[in-house]
């Protein structure tokens, strides 16, 4: 079959991209395989399972069910756009202090759903963090050390947006 | 505008896309937001002869209102439907069934539209839609045709949209000042369930919030198609809340199914089911009823 290739532009992880896609690739597909960004994983393939979860537009999506030209013209965040050179991102942080990472293949996607749920609602109870990752699957953990792990990352985040405005003061 | 094997159109404005769809309305696919479509197509892609992508009509991205009705394009998402004050505040189940739908994931990206024409008979937000009486606008290049949501529906994932149609908006007529409703979903999880089976029920009062006027109840997941229990209505219209009888009425909601066995449920466990979950709407909303009626102290 000829496919029709056609050119997307994006940003993605605060880079823009030009890249040369089909209409039958998924943007999952064009992510690792076009990109190389590889830390976006691929679990059910049918958006059940969060693990190619990506931030979209300002928005949590799974990337297994988008077709790459969607995203023409999208921001995109995915893990590797976390934290800096050397230093992660606290939510990542709270991750490894509290065991919340056992195969690790969940993880991407669920770190993405617990940055999302804090930007939207800084101090969530454990049932708005269990909404905010209900659709992130963990066959590891049992999902408590998860569910720890973003109470640990919505204290330190508030702690640090304290001290920046004590700075702030200061100043 | 060739249609070659695989082509991609992404228009910006409605003509455009009825102009397309009346070339190669049967050929190639409309997608939205995609959580139905990629989940069915997942492994064979390229089954697809092409597409016809929604996502630049921003015109199917709004909710209007206006002194008799609310117009939802039919590119509104989930999550924009669950947190639209104007849908919280006339429309407060479809809110809530928006709310219960899939995953953030699938909310973020899953429209109004799409939940529609995919017609699943556990297609979350329909029997909602159903009972507010939503009308669907659905457009081609040389006709408007608006049409009463449940004549839309004609079995599992099967409709009345020809090939050159598209879905553009879906209109609710605004509720009456006493208007009442209630929404039940079964389903095996919390999070990214199909239902098993729901019931949405809406009851219209008179202006002096004393006689039923208007009454809808529809279920879903129990027939080919979303279902009203129509003699319901004629068990209820006329009445005080005082001289129907619940049980009564949940029985009749029981008899009128016909569900069928499935992975989700048994026919038995299913009219069972509803005859519980009817009795379980007609009390939440006889106690918001009775709550607004009470003298506030």
């Amino acid at each position: 079959m000829s496919t029709h290739k056609l050119t997307i532009e994006f940003i993605i992880n605060g880079q823009k991209r030009k890249i040369e896609t089909t209409p039958f690739t998924r943007l999952l597909d064009l992510i690792r395989d076009d990109l190389h960004l590889t830390g976006t994983k691929e679990g059910c393939g049918k958006g059940e399972c969060g693990a190619c979860t990506i931030i979209m537009n300002h928005q949590l999506v799974a990337s297994c069910l988008v077709l790459a030209p969607q995203a023409d013209g999208a921001e995109i965040i995915t893990i590797e756009g976390l934290g800096e050179k050397g230093k992660l991102d606290p939510i990542q942080e709270a991750f490894i202090e509290t065991g919340a990472v056992q195969c690790g293949f969940c993880t991407p996607g669920m770190v993405l759903a617990a940055k999302k749920l804090l930007e939207e609602n800084p101090h969530p109870n454990i049932e708005e963090i269990k909404r905010g990752i209900s659709g992130n699957l963990c066959r590891c953990t049992g999902y408590k050390k998860i569910i720890e792990a973003i109470n640990l990352a919505a204290k330190r985040l508030t702690q640090q947006l304290e001290e920046e405005k004590g700075k702030e003061k200061n100043v | 505008m060739k249609n070659q094997e695989g082509q991609y159109f992404s228009p910006q404005q409605i003509p455009e896309a009825l102009e397309i769809l009346s070339k190669y309305g049967k050929e190639i696919k409309i997608i939205a937001g995609g959580s139905d479509l990629l989940v069915q197509y997942h492994d064979r892609l390229y089954e697809i002869a092409g597409w016809l992508d929604l996502k630049n009509l921003t015109e199917l991205k709004k909710i209007e209102l206006n002194s008799s009705e609310v117009s939802i394009g039919a590119m509104i998402t989930h999550s924009q439907l669950e947190k639209s004050p104007q849908i919280k505040n006339y429309f407060p189940i479809l809110s809530r069934a928006a709310a219960e739908i899939g995953s953030p994931q699938i909310r973020n990206r899953g429209t109004i539209g799409g939940n529609i024409v995919n017609a699943s008979p556990a297609g979350d937000l329909l029997s909602p839609l159903i009972a507010y009486e939503a009308k669907l606008v659905l457009l081609s290049s040389d006709e408007k045709n608006i049409i009463p949501a449940e004549q839309f529906f004609t079995g599992p994932k099967k409709t009345i949209l020809k090939p050159n149609q598209l879905l553009t908006q879906i209109i609710l007529p605004l509720p009456p000042q006493n208007c009442y409703s209630s929404w039940v979903k079964v389903g095996k999880r919390k999070a990214l369930a199909i239902s098993t089976i729901a019931l949405a029920m809406v009851v219209k009062m008179s202006e002096d919030n004393q006689i039923i006027q208007g009454a809808k109840v529809c279920l879903s997941s129990i027939a080919p198609t979303p279902l009203e229990i129509k003699e319901v209505r004629e068990e209820m219209i006329g009445k005080t809340f005082s001289q129907v009888n619940f049980t009564k009425l949940a029985q009749l909601v029981e008899d009128k199914i016909s569900p069928i066995d499935d992975i989700r449920g048994t026919k038995e466990y299913r009219k069972e089911v509803a005859r519980r979950i009817m009795i379980h709407c007609l009390e939440e909303i006889y106690s918001c009823w009775r709550d607004k009626c009470l003298p506030i102290n």
